[in-house]
C-alpha cells in the first residue's frame, strides 16, 4: 500500500518534471525563432557595429543554440534566472514584484465570479427552462463571448468618465503613489497597515472596475459549469428520494445536489482562478495595471528571453499547483477516493 | 437566494461608488507616457526620447540650449567656455557650488570621467561621440582636468566647435554623473554600468525617489538644488499604454500632462477647455528609403519614379498632423542651410514614363517594411496603392521596430517608411551624417549607424562635402557646402526621400504653468508649476 503511494508520488513528479521540461524546450525553441532581435531592443537602431557587437557577445547569443539552451537549464538548476533586459533587474525580483498585483487583481475577480456566478448556475439548474434559466444562459454567454478589452474599454467610459464612480488606470490614484509602505505588495491590505483610508478607497475604486470586468468571465464559466453540474445532479435518485421524504426544497438543492457537486466546482475553480492569473493581459493593459501579464507581453516584445521563459516556467508551476490542489480536494472531499 | 443576489449587487455597487476623487495636487505633476523603450538610467547606454526626458531632471549638462530658441546655448554646470584660438579645442569652467545629490561636490574630474565613461563602455550613446572621431583609445588624451573647476576638451580632428558645443547640450550621454558614488557600486570593472541601470547619481533638479520598470518613476525636488528651486514637490511618471484611458484621465484632472496619445485622442482634445495641445518640432526625419542593393532599386530613374509616386500632401495632410509636418530635405526646418522645399508631388504618368524608359513598363514585385504602427503603416498602406498605380506591386511587412530597423541594418530590405537622421543638435550635420553619409559602401564596414550605408547609397562628393563642412569654421562657407550637399543629392535621386519632419505633441492640463517640451527631448520640469484649486 505504502508502495504504491510512493510509485504514485514518483509518477506524479515525473510528469510535472516533463511537463515542466517541454514547456522550456518549447519557450526556448519558439524564442529563438522570433524574428526579434534583443541586442537591438538594448542598443537602439541607431548603435554603430561595435556597440552591437559587444552587446550581442555579452549576451552569449555567439554560441550555439544547444549550448546557449544548456548554460540556460544549468542556471536556471542552479536558481540562476538571470537579469531581465526590460528592467535589468534579477528576473526573479521582477516576478516577485509584478505578482501581488495580479493576485490581488485575481483573488476579487475570482471572489466575484464564485460570488455570482456559482449562485447563478444554481438558479438557472433549478429553474430550467424558465425565464430565469435563459435571461443567466444569455448573461453567461455574453459575460464568455465579449472581448474583455472591450468590455474594459466600454466600462471605463461608463463608470470613470460619465460617471465617476470608479478610478481609471492602474493600482491606485497616481498622486498616491509611495505614500504609503509596501509591507505585502497587495494595496487593499498595505493602504489598510499604513493607516492611509483615502489611499485604501483610491485602492479600492481603481481595483473595482478591472476585478469585475475579468470577475464577468469567471461569472460566465463558472454559472454554466455549475449549472450542468447541478442538472446532473438534480436528475439523481437519491435528490427524488430526497423529494418523497418531504425534505424541503432549499435543503434538497443545497445540502443534498449543491454539496455533490462541490468536489468538480473546487476543481473548476482553482482552474478559473489560475486562468485569471495568466489571462489577465488584456485587463491590465487598459487599466495599466502592473501584473504578471504585462511584465510577459512586454518581455515577448522585447525578445527578453530570460524574463519569457521565467514566466512561463512560473505559470506552468501555477497549473501544476492548482491541479495538485485540486487532486488533494479531491481526496479530503470525496469519499471514493480514500 | 433573491437575498443573496441583492447583497451582491449591493456590494458591486458599493465598490463602485466609492468617494470619487480627481484632480492632482498642486505640488505634484502626474505625467502618464509609454514607458516601452525606458530599459536603462545610464546615460551611458539609455536610448531613446523619453530616458532622455526624465534624465533631464536628475542630472545636469554642461551646457544647455534654450528650449524656446535652440540656437542660444545657455550655461548650466559650465558659467563659461572658450573655443581655443585654433579652434581645436573648448576649455569650460564650471560652477563652484554644485553638489551632487549625495553631498559629493560636482568637479571637473565628474565631468573627465563622465566623458570618458561614455566611450569606455562603448554602449549604445558612445555612437554619438564615435560619429565626432572619439574612441575609446583617444579619449583620455582629448579631455583632461585643468584645475578642480576647469577643463579642457580637444577635438580628434578639424570640427566645427558648435557641434561638440551641441552635442554637450543635446545628447542624453552627456548628464555629468557623481563619479565617487557611482564607483562604490562598481562590479566587474564595469564602471557602475549596473547599478545606474537602475539608480541615479545626478546634480539635477529632481532626485529619483522610486523607478519601477515599466510602471511608475517618482521624482522629488532637489531641495539642495544649486539653481532655481523648482516649485513642484514630487514628479510621478506613469506608464500608460492605452492611449483612449490617457484621453479620459486628462479630460477628467487625473493626470496632468500625456505623452504619446494617438492622433484620434489628441484630435478629440482639441478645443477641450481644461487642456491643451503642444506641438513642438524634433529635427528627426519621416522617409521612405530604397535599397541600392536591390538591382531595380538601384537603377536611378526607377528611384526618381518611386520619388514621383509618394503622395506628399496627401499624406501630410491626412496621415502626419501631430507626428510630422511637411518636409522634403534631408535638413531639419529652419537652419540656415536648409533649402527651400524641391515639392516633389505625385505625378503618374511621369513616374511610368520613367519606369517604361528605365525598362520596367510592366512593372515588378518588391516588399515594404514598415512599424506595425501609425503613421509608419498608414503612409506604406499609401505608397504600395500609389505604386500599384504605376505597375508595382509592393507586398508590405509590418512589424516591430526590431524587425523593421533590424532588417535596415543588416541590408535586407527593399522599401522601407521609417524615421531617423538625429537631428538633435540644430546643426545640419546632425542630420546629414546619419542620413547620407556613407565613407565606405562595403558590407564588411558594418556601418550600421549611419544610414547611408543601410541604403547602399554612396556619393564620394556628398561624403567629401560633408566632411568639410563639419570641420568648416566660417558659417557662409559651410552653408553653401551644405546647400550644395542638398542640390546633389536632389539631382542624383538619393535613395533616402523625407516626407516629413517629425513634431513631439503633449497635451497639458490647463492649470499646469510653465511646461516646455524641449526640441531635444530634455524637457526640464524645474520652471513648472501649478495653479492650486
Amino acid at each position: 500500500m505504502i508502495r504504491s503511494r510512493w510509485l504514485g508520488a514518483a509518477k506524479k513528479l515525473g510528469v510535472i518534471f516533463i511537463t515542466l521540461f517541454g514547456l522550456l524546450t518549447m519557450t526556448f525553441v519558439i524564442g529563438r525563432l522570433m524574428p526579434i532581435d534583443p541586442v537591438l531592443a538594448v542598443v537602439g537602431p541607431d548603435a554603430d557595429s561595435s556597440t552591437y557587437e559587444q552587446v550581442f557577445l555579452q549576451m552569449g547569443l555567439d554560441r550555439p543554440i544547444w549550448v546557449q539552451y544548456f548554460y540556460y537549464l544549468q542556471d536556471m538548476l542552479s536558481g540562476d534566472f538571470g537579469y531581465a533586459i526590460l528592467t535589468g533587474s534579477p528576473v526573479v525580483n521582477d516576478i516577485i514584484r509584478v505578482l501581488p498585483a495580479t493576485i490581488e487583481l485575481a483573488s476579487v475577480a475570482i471572489i466575484f465570479g464564485v460570488g455570482l456566478g456559482v449562485p447563478l448556475g444554481v438558479y438557472a439548474a433549478t429553474h430550467r427552462g424558465r425565464l430565469g434559466d435563459h435571461l443567466t444562459r444569455i448573461i453567461t454567454l455574453f459575460g464568455y463571448s465579449t472581448p474583455v478589452f472591450w468590455v474594459g474599454m466600454v466600462g471605463l467610459i461608463i463608470f470613470y468618465a460619465w460617471l465617476n464612480w470608479a478610478g481609471a488606470a492602474g493600482r491606485i490614484g497616481f498622486a498616491y503613489d509611495g505614500m504609503f509602505v509596501s509591507y505585502t505588495g497587495f494595496y487593499l491590505i498595505d493602504t489598510l497597515l499604513s493607516g492611509n483610508i483615502d489611499a485604501f478607497i483610491s485602492a479600492l475604486r481603481h481595483i473595482a472596475l478591472p476585478a469585475l470586468i475579468l470577475g464577468l468571465n469567471s461569472v460566465s464559466f463558472l454559472g454554466r459549469m455549475t449549472r450542468s453540474f447541478m442538472l446532473e445532479q438534480l436528475s439523481q435518485e437519491y435528490v427524488k428520494t430526497a423529494r418523497v421524504k418531504g425534505l424541503s426544497e432549499r435543503s434538497v438543492i443545497w445540502k443534498h445536489a449543491f454539496k455533490n457537486i462541490l468536489v468538480q466546482l473546487l476543481t473548476i475553480v482553482a482552474l478559473a482562478y489560475g486562468g485569471l492569473l495568466e489571462g489577465a493581459v488584456l485587463i491590465e493593459t487598459v487599466f495599466a495595471w502592473p501584473g504578471f501579464g504585462q511584465y510577459l507581453t512586454d518581455s515577448l516584445l522585447m525578445g527578453d528571453m530570460n524574463a519569457v521563459m521565467a514566466s512561463v516556467l512560473f505559470i506552468g508551476l501555477v497549473f501544476v499547483f492548482l491541479n495538485l490542489l485540486s487532486d488533494v480536494l479531491y481526496k479530503l472531499f470525496d469519499p471514493r477516493t480514500k | 437566494m433573491g437575498t443573496y443576489i441583492k447583497y451582491m449587487v449591493g456590494l458591486v455597487m458599493l465598490l463602485l461608488t466609492t468617494v470619487a476623487y480627481s484632480n492632482t495636487p498642486s505640488d505634484q505633476l502626474i505625467i502618464a507616457l509609454k514607458m516601452n523603450n525606458i530599459l536603462s538610467l545610464d546615460p551611458a547606454a539609455a536610448t531613446g526620447n523619453d530616458i532622455a526626458f526624465v534624465n533631464a531632471n536628475l542630472y545636469d549638462t554642461l551646457i544647455e540650449l534654450d528650449p524656446r530658441d535652440p540656437t542660444i546655448i545657455l550655461p548650466a554646470i559650465a558659467s563659461d567656455w572658450e573655443v581655443a584660438d585654433d579652434g581645436m579645442s573648448i576649455t569650460f569652467i564650471l560652477n563652484d557650488n554644485i553638489n551632487f545629490h549625495s553631498g559629493n561636490p560636482l568637479t571637473a574630474d565628474d565631468v573627465v570621467w563622465t566623458l570618458e565613461r561614455v566611450l569606455r563602455l562603448n554602449l549604445a550613446l558612445a555612437t554619438t561621440w564615435k560619429a565626432l572621431g572619439y574612441t575609446h583609445e583617444n579619449i583620455s588624451d582629448l579631455v583632461s582636468q585643468v584645475g578642480e573647476y576647469e577643463l579642457e576638451l580637444k577635438f580628434p580632428r578639424e570640427l566645427d566647435p558648435k557641434l561638440v558645443i551641441y552635442t554637450l547640450a543635446t545628447s542624453p550621454s552627456a548628464f555629468i554623473i557623481d563619479k565617487q558614488r557611482v564607483l562604490e557600486h562598481e562590479q566587474n570593472g564595469d564602471l557602475g554600468h549596473r547599478w545606474l541601470t537602475t539608480n541615479s547619481a545626478g546634480s539635477g533638479a529632481f532626485t529619483l525617489d522610486q523607478w519601477i520598470p515599466h510602471d511608475r518613476i517618482i521624482m522629488t525636488r532637489n531641495n539642495q538644488y544649486w539653481g532655481e528651486q523648482p516649485s513642484l514637490e514630487r514628479v510621478v511618471m506613469r506608464n500608460l499604454k492605452e492611449s483612449q484611458t490617457m484621453r479620459l484621465m486628462i479630460e477628467r484632472g487625473d493626470i496632468d500632462v500625456a505623452i504619446g496619445m494617438s492622433v484620434p485622442d489628441i484630435r478629440s482634445l482639441e478645443g477641450a477647455e481644461n487642456v491643451d495641445i503642444q506641438t513642438t518640432p524634433r529635427g528627426t526625419l519621416y522617409y521612405v528609403a530604397v535599397s541600392m542593393h536591390n538591382d531595380i532599386l538601384a537603377n536611378k530613374e526607377v528611384r526618381k519614379a518611386i520619388r514621383g509616386t509618394i503622395n506628399y500632401d496627401g499624406i501630410n495632410n491626412s496621415i502626419m498632423p501631430y507626428y510630422g509636418i511637411f518636409h522634403q530635405r534631408p535638413i531639419k526646418l529652419g537652419l540656415p542651410a536648409t533649402l527651400p522645399e524641391p515639392m516633389y508631388s505625385v505625378s503618374t504618368e511621369k513616374a511610368r514614363e520613367l519606369l517604361r524608359s528605365a525598362g520596367y513598363e510592366n512593372g515588378f514585385t518588391t516588399t515594404i517594411r514598415a512599424l506595425n504602427e501609425s503613421p509608419f503603416i498608414n503612409v506604406a498602406i499609401n505608397l504600395q496603392n500609389n505604386l500599384e498605380r504605376i505597375g508595382i506591386n509592393a507586398e508590405i511587412i509590418s512589424g516591430t521596430g526590431n524587425q523593421v530597423y533590424g532588417a535596415m541594418r543588416d541590408r535586407r530590405f527593399d522599401i522601407i517608411v521609417g524615421r531617423g537622421g538625429g537631428g538633435f543638435a540644430p546643426h545640419p550635420d546632425s542630420n546629414l551624417t546619419p542620413l547620407l553619409l556613407n565613407p565606405d559602401n562595403s558590407d564588411a564596414a558594418k556601418l550600421t549607424n549611419f544610414q547611408g550605408w543601410r541604403t547602399g547609397y554612396q556619393n564620394d562628393r556628398i561624403n567629401e562635402l560633408i566632411t568639410s563642412a563639419v570641420s568648416e569654421s566660417d558659417s557662409a562657407i559651410q552653408n553653401s557646402l551644405y546647400e550644395e550637399v542638398q542640390t546633389i543629392y536632389d539631382q542624383d535621386v538619393g535613395a533616402l526621400f523625407p516626407f516629413s519632419q517629425m513634431v513631439n505633441t503633449v497635451a497639458v492640463r490647463s492649470e499646469v504653468e510653465g511646461y516646455l517640451d524641449d526640441p531635444a527631448a530634455m524637457t526640464r520640469l524645474r520652471s513648472v508649476t501649478k495653479r492650486g484649486e
